[in-house]
């Protein structure tokens, strides 16, 4: 099974990727086939789901007729799917390129908006490595565009806002009089700082993002290094999917589809919200 | 001289442009690709001949200049292997300086026919950002000619292209300036 599996791969590729390549020095021959599959940079990613280059790797000029043609793009869009985990044919790979290559069928745009990177990344925190994942997203400015910090998942943060049992919060207000008062029952709220939140609004979201400019400021939080990097994209009509990088031999390698799942355009809302509140 | 002959040609070919042109043309955008394909191509014969243990210290050296010229003045150089995902930086210079360095007899460094150009994307004040890929394999041998390291790298280059204006015989005379920024170097699964 697994063979005839890597066959299709092969065919595949080889429709998309040809001629094979290669080249002797010494007594190396350095074969290319690999390299001109690998989808190398999440440009190309957005160029071969769009096809607007060609099995080169060679950028179509938009009067060509194969430029975004939807018969070009059933041919190359299996080859964008991490196969390990999707195969070659599975029932959600064929839904996604028939429903992505339709009459109205939509294209990844560089500027079009809803894609995020999700940066993992490690900080120094009181004395100890840990990870905090950053998103960001391209912004429009000036004369052109830039990546922006849009929200930061850090699992200490989290935790000083834990998802409280409603009977517990409904212990922890400040009655309607208290103005009356000069709100001198207010220390009430500051006695449990753990609940403290209790005391907003509903509609109070804590904003991590300035949790941990703070934490940064302060110097308590102290930049490392990028572990990975991958993409969530929105863009496309009722589709969310992620892209990473695989860094493995054989054809199906470089930014690839890792993660794909039909979504209905408002059940995206909340996800949106997460990524960028 | 010739290549400056070369350089000027190409500079005239595309001068009287508006500098508030926003979008490049297809033809245009394949212009700009040469330009900073010819830079990465340079980029690449420095690496080797800096790698190579046939060239002669001083050499090397005016090799290194000419690379640095390359470079925007602040680029830096991030290299990680497959053992650790961790980024070392270096500035432009400190990188020839320790592939030059390197502890081989002997060292083959050569380049997969693979360039890879994205799109430019303008940045806030105007400037085109693109990344050039490209691959490199280098092997390192031992005294007795054994082989000792090899390694496949992926190269990231992030290329800068700015319009500029220049005076040539009382004419205002516009022309793409290239110049190479920061640059990722990655080391591949084993191939």
């Amino acid at each position: 099974m697994r063979i005839a599996r890597n066959i299709f791969i092969l065919a595949l590729t080889f429709a998309f990727v040809w001629p094979v390549a290669g080249q002797t020095i010494g007594d190396f021959k350095m074969d290319e086939t690999e390299l001109y599959a690998m989808t190398k940079q999440m440009g190309q990613f957005m160029r071969r789901f769009n096809y607007e280059e060609d099995q080169f790797g060679e950028r179509l000029n938009p009067k060509d007729p194969r430029y975004r043609s939807n018969e070009m793009r059933r041919q190359s869009l299996p080859i964008l799917f991490d196969q390990e985990k999707y195969g070659t044919q599975t029932e959600l790979q064929r839904y996604f390129i028939e429903d992505v290559t339709k009459g109205d069928s939509t294209f990844m745009t560089f500027l079009g908006g809803r894609w995020y990177s999700e940066v993992s990344a490690t900080f120094r925190y009181n004395g100890k490595d840990v990870n905090v994942m950053l998103f960001l997203a391209v912004e429009k400015e000036g004369l052109g565009s830039k990546w922006v910090l849009t929200n930061v998942y850090f699992s200490e943060f989290n935790k000083l806002f834990p998802n409280g049992e409603m009977a517990e919060k409904e212990k922890h207000f400040l009655h309607p009089m208290s103005h009356e008062l000069d709100f001198m029952n207010i220390y009430k709220a500051f006695q449990n700082t753990d609940v403290i939140e209790y005391y907003a609004s509903k509609e109070y979201q804590p904003d991590y993002l300035t949790l941990f400019f703070y934490e940064i400021k302060k110097g308590h939080l102290v930049f490392k290094h990028v572990d990975s990097v991958k993409f969530h994209v929105l863009q496309i009509k009722d589709w969310y999917f992620e892209v990473s990088w695989f860094n493995r031999s054989g054809l199906n390698s470089g930014w690839l589809m890792s993660n794909v799942i039909y979504m209905p355009e408002k059940e995206k809302v909340n996800i949106i919200k997460f990524y960028q509140p | 001289m010739k290549k400056i002959i070369a350089t000027l040609a190409l500079v005239l070919c595309f001068a009287g442009i508006s500098l508030a042109q926003d979008e490049l043309s297809f033809e245009r955008k394949q212009a700009i690709d040469s330009l900073a394909l010819e830079k990465v191509r340079d980029l690449s014969k420095y690496i080797k001949i800096v790698g190579s243990k046939d060239t002669p210290f001083s050499e090397a050296n005016r090799v290194i200049d000419r690379a640095e010229e390359l470079f925007m003045s602040d680029a830096e150089i991030g290299v990680s292997s497959l053992s650790s995902n961790q980024i070392t930086y270096y500035r432009v210079r400190k990188y020839f300086e320790h592939l030059m360095r390197l502890n081989y007899d002997r060292v083959e460094i050569e380049w997969y026919n693979i360039e890879y150009v994205s799109d430019l994307q303008r940045q806030p004040d105007g400037t085109y950002v693109g990344v050039i890929t490209i691959f490199q394999t280098f092997r390192g041998y031992d005294a007795e000619g054994n082989l000792a390291y090899k390694d496949t790298t992926k190269k990231d280059i992030t290329v800068y292209v700015k319009r500029k204006e220049t005076q040539i015989g009382g004419r205002t005379i516009g022309f793409w300036d290239v110049l190479l920024g920061d640059m990722r170097v990655k080391e591949t699964s084993n191939r």
